[in-house]
């Protein structure tokens, strides 16, 4: 029944499409790869926020696919304010060779295509997306979408019922002993998200 | 661990520090990362290598006949041979969790044209440790540029008043020893040299009334306690002098001649041995008690290997031995009896005084009550200066260790057929025995009985060299997992290494009538009858060094003896935990060859 709806739901989506060369993003994916992604944004309100970078690495099986990463830096409209250079240490300097919005989300739309989005917190890096491929493509993201806070929250509810379950980034890396190496960037934060999703689904 | 992040990771990993900038770009193309659950098999016989994998985080263990072989975790890579060989004997399985790098075989195998990695990982055991040890020496300060003029023996400054006779100087400068002689004027020093007697007394006016300003040469060349020894040096070499005056402040303290820096510079040995042979009494031998701890930190900071280290200090302390010795026993006892050294003493292998075991043969037909006393007073002597007392009262002191040629004897029968622990300890300390002053005819004779007595008894050799499996060599231990686990986080080198490879080889020696004592000469001898072949000899030989370095570095720094054969593998370096490893590799090779050699599980 689920199934259905959202079959309905991707269809209405597809209607919309406005360039038929993406027609791709609809097809069915055959590679058996997942994409793990990350934003880094100006702010936490889709609305007003623009997005910085997006990294994004890919899955398969047991494997993350570093050889294969994804990164892009985005132009913004507004100068980028200093609370938010603390955060994401992006600096105006940084995006000097970066690229359109445009640019950067086709290319990421390519390296995408249909497979599955995997993520942490997802939906907000997703509404990010959508914000820019709405008004460019008519279509919001159609993947199918695994949050990884939600697999570690039904892993970790089993064994303490109706205890409270820290959600943080950290603690959740924390928990499941993966090292936290890097700086916060998307690519980063990226790769850490498929160690936390690897180990959620492929441990025992 | 954006791209960046994994470059500096995999470029502390030795060898690939080692690539050029091009091929670390292109190596950065081709790496994923992995996870595999605990009890993941990675590689056995049947399922072949697919890739090289770098531990990010968890670790492996590698069974060969499900014998632990080796355990990798954080910053450990496996497995080269696998993969270039095609197949191995080795299973791999993940024990914990593991998150990994993993560079394809094609890959991998591209990367061996570097020929940096390839040296590296084709290179057999031995070369491979030396090079790792190479690597490591590099990071050693040179004591060179670090020493101090304070740091070196400095000899008494004859200091005399201006107005004082050449005469009475002279004879001040005989009563000191002293090479020169410095004046004290009334604005500076001035100094009196060999050069200047010559000149200025025997072809000159000799007059030995005359004030001994009159002859002296003004100007002294002086350095500060406080500076480097190698400014010394240029001081000398830039003025051509054989010796500068030491001040300190204003005063003089000493001075420091040529001869002692230069040696200084090249073992410092030579001054340790001259003060032994020149000690008088008791006093003099233990201010050079403190000298031999400096010996030891000076040559290990130089890179001069632990095995020659120990030599040079088994000859130093038999120097000592001699002298008390002498002071001790009277003349016309001394050729009546031979003192002898044991243990690790007896296999010149002892680096801190850690322990003394020592004994005396006595000449059949001679009272063996009249050495009572003198053997009393040697014993004193020693705690004296310094030497432990052996806690199992293998002491010269104790009636049991002083005996004559007969009753050692009936001693050594006794230990053929009696297999009790105490019969095999003995044994095992009278094994390593070396003369060290008297007639050593008496140690050489025994010995030969010895030899005799063990011929073609394998079943006692088999039950002596049993020991050699009491303690499980320690690989597990590197581990992360196992040390937090068990919160025992130290690892002993005596038990899990050292003493195996040493009992061993002891055991071997005796089967084959070998007379060295010394575990690295009798391992060369071992392979010289054609008992181990050469590439395991030295395989041994440099894993024994190893060990030694490891524990000396360990005890260096530790408070106490027991404290320094245990250590933290966690706190070693990656190369010096690589080394440590390696090492126990062989020894875990050397038992299972004892096990083989002696049928040791046919031993109960």
């Amino acid at each position: 029944m689920f199934d259905f709806f959202s079959k309905l739901k991707v269809n209405a989506n597809r209607k919309n499409l406005k360039n038929r060369n993406f027609e791709f993003l609809f097809e069915e994916d055959l590679s058996g790869e997942y994409v793990v992604f990350d934003t880094e944004t100006t702010g936490l309100n889709p609305k007003e926020d623009e997005i910085l970078s997006i990294g994004a690495v890919k899955i398969k099986d047991n494997k993350i696919l570093t050889s294969q990463t994804f990164e892009v830096f985005l132009k913004n409209s507004k100068e980028i304010n200093s609370k938010s250079i603390k955060i994401h240490g992006i600096r105006p300097f940084d995006l000097r060779d970066a690229k359109t919005t445009k640019e950067g989300i086709v290319e990421f739309l390519n390296f995408v295509g249909s497979r599955p989005l995997v993520g942490y917190y997802l939906e907000f890096d997703v509404s990010m997306i959508n914000k820019y491929m709405k008004p460019l493509l008519g279509i919001t993201l159609p993947n199918r979408m695994i949050e990884v806070s939600e697999i570690y929250f039904d892993k970790t509810i089993s064994l303490i019922p109706q205890g409270n379950i820290d959600l943080r980034f950290d603690t959740i890396l924390k928990n499941c002993s993966i090292p936290n190496m890097g700086v916060h960037n998307a690519v980063n934060d990226a790769i850490m998200t498929a160690m936390i999703y690897l180990k959620l689904t492929k441990g025992k | 661990m954006s791209i960046q992040d994994q470059r500096k990771l995999i470029e502390a990993i030795h060898p690939f520090g080692l690539l050029s900038k091009q091929r670390m770009d292109a190596l950065m193309q081709k790496i994923d990362i992995a996870y595999y659950p605990s009890k993941t098999l990675l590689i056995s016989g049947s399922i072949s290598s697919i890739a090289f994998y770098i531990i990010i985080k968890g670790s492996v263990t590698e069974y060969i006949d499900d014998e632990v072989h080796n355990v990798y975790g954080a910053g450990d890579s496996f497995d080269a041979d696998a993969l270039i060989y095609g197949n191995t004997k080795a299973k791999f399985i993940v024990e914990e969790d593991l998150i990994c790098y993993e560079i394809k075989k094609d890959d991998f195998l591209d990367l061996m044209q570097d020929k940096h990695v390839q040296s590296y990982f084709l290179q057999d055991f031995i070369t491979r440790h030396k090079q790792l040890k190479d690597y490591d020496a590099q990071s050693e300060l040179s004591p060179f540029l670090i020493s101090k003029v304070s740091d070196i023996f400095l000899h008494v400054a004859c200091v005399v008043e201006a107005n004082e006779s050449i005469h009475s100087a002279l004879e001040r400068q005989e009563e000191l020893g002293a090479k020169v002689i410095i004046v004290k004027e009334e604005n500076g020093y001035s100094i009196v040299t060999d050069t200047d007697l010559r000149k200025k007394v025997l072809l000159g006016d000799n007059n030995l009334g005359k004030d001994i300003s009159t002859i002296a040469t003004k100007g002294v060349i002086a350095v500060e306690i406080n500076d480097f020894l190698f400014n010394a040096l240029l001081l000398m070499t830039h003025n051509s002098i054989k010796r500068v005056v030491v001040k300190d402040g204003t005063e003089i303290v000493g001075v420091l001649e040529q001869l002692d820096l230069l040696s200084y510079f090249a073992s410092h040995s030579h001054l340790v041995a001259v003060q032994i042979d020149k000690a008088q009494k008791m006093d003099d031998l233990k201010a050079i008690g403190h000298d031999f701890k400096n010996l030891i930190i000076t040559l290990r900071a130089k890179g001069v290997k632990v095995r020659y280290i120990t030599k040079l200090i088994a000859a130093l302390n038999e120097k000592v031995y001699k002298k008390l010795f002498e002071m001790s026993v009277p003349l016309e006892l001394r050729d009546k009896c031979a003192l002898i050294v044991m243990g690790s003493e007896g296999r010149e292998e002892q680096m801190i005084r850690s322990d003394q075991d020592n004994a005396l043969i006595i000449k059949d037909g001679v009272e063996v009550e009249l050495f009572r006393e003198p053997m009393m007073r040697l014993n004193g002597y020693l705690l004296e200066l310094g030497f432990p007392k052996c806690a199992g009262n293998v002491m010269v002191s104790n009636e049991f260790w002083r005996r004559n040629t007969s009753s050692y004897k009936t001693l050594i029968g006794k230990w053929t057929y009696n297999m009790s622990d105490e019969s095999v300890r003995n044994l095992s300390i009278f094994l390593d025995a070396k003369c060290i002053a008297g007639d050593c005819a008496l140690l050489y004779e025994l010995k030969n009985y010895l030899h005799t007595v063990f011929h073609a008894r394998d079943d006692v050799l088999a039950h002596v060299a049993k020991a050699v499996l009491n303690f499980e060599t320690p690989l597990s231990l590197f581990s992360g997992f196992v040390i937090e686990k068990e919160r025992n986080d130290k690892l002993d080198l005596k038990k899990g290494g050292i003493f195996a490879l040493v009992h061993g080889i002891r055991t071997l020696s005796l089967q084959y009538e070998i007379k060295a004592t010394n575990t690295i000469e009798r391992i060369k001898e071992l392979n010289n009858i054609g008992v181990i072949d050469k590439t395991f000899a030295t395989e041994l030989i440099e894993s024994f060094d190893t060990l030694n370095a490891i524990r000396l570095k360990a005890t260096l720094e530790a408070k106490s003896v027991d404290e320094g054969n245990s250590i933290n593998p966690r706190n070693l370096e990656k190369n010096q935990r690589d080394l440590l490893k390696d090492s126990f590799k062989v020894i875990n090779k050397f038992k299972k060859f004892m096990s083989f050699h002696f049928h040791l599980n046919m031993v109960v």
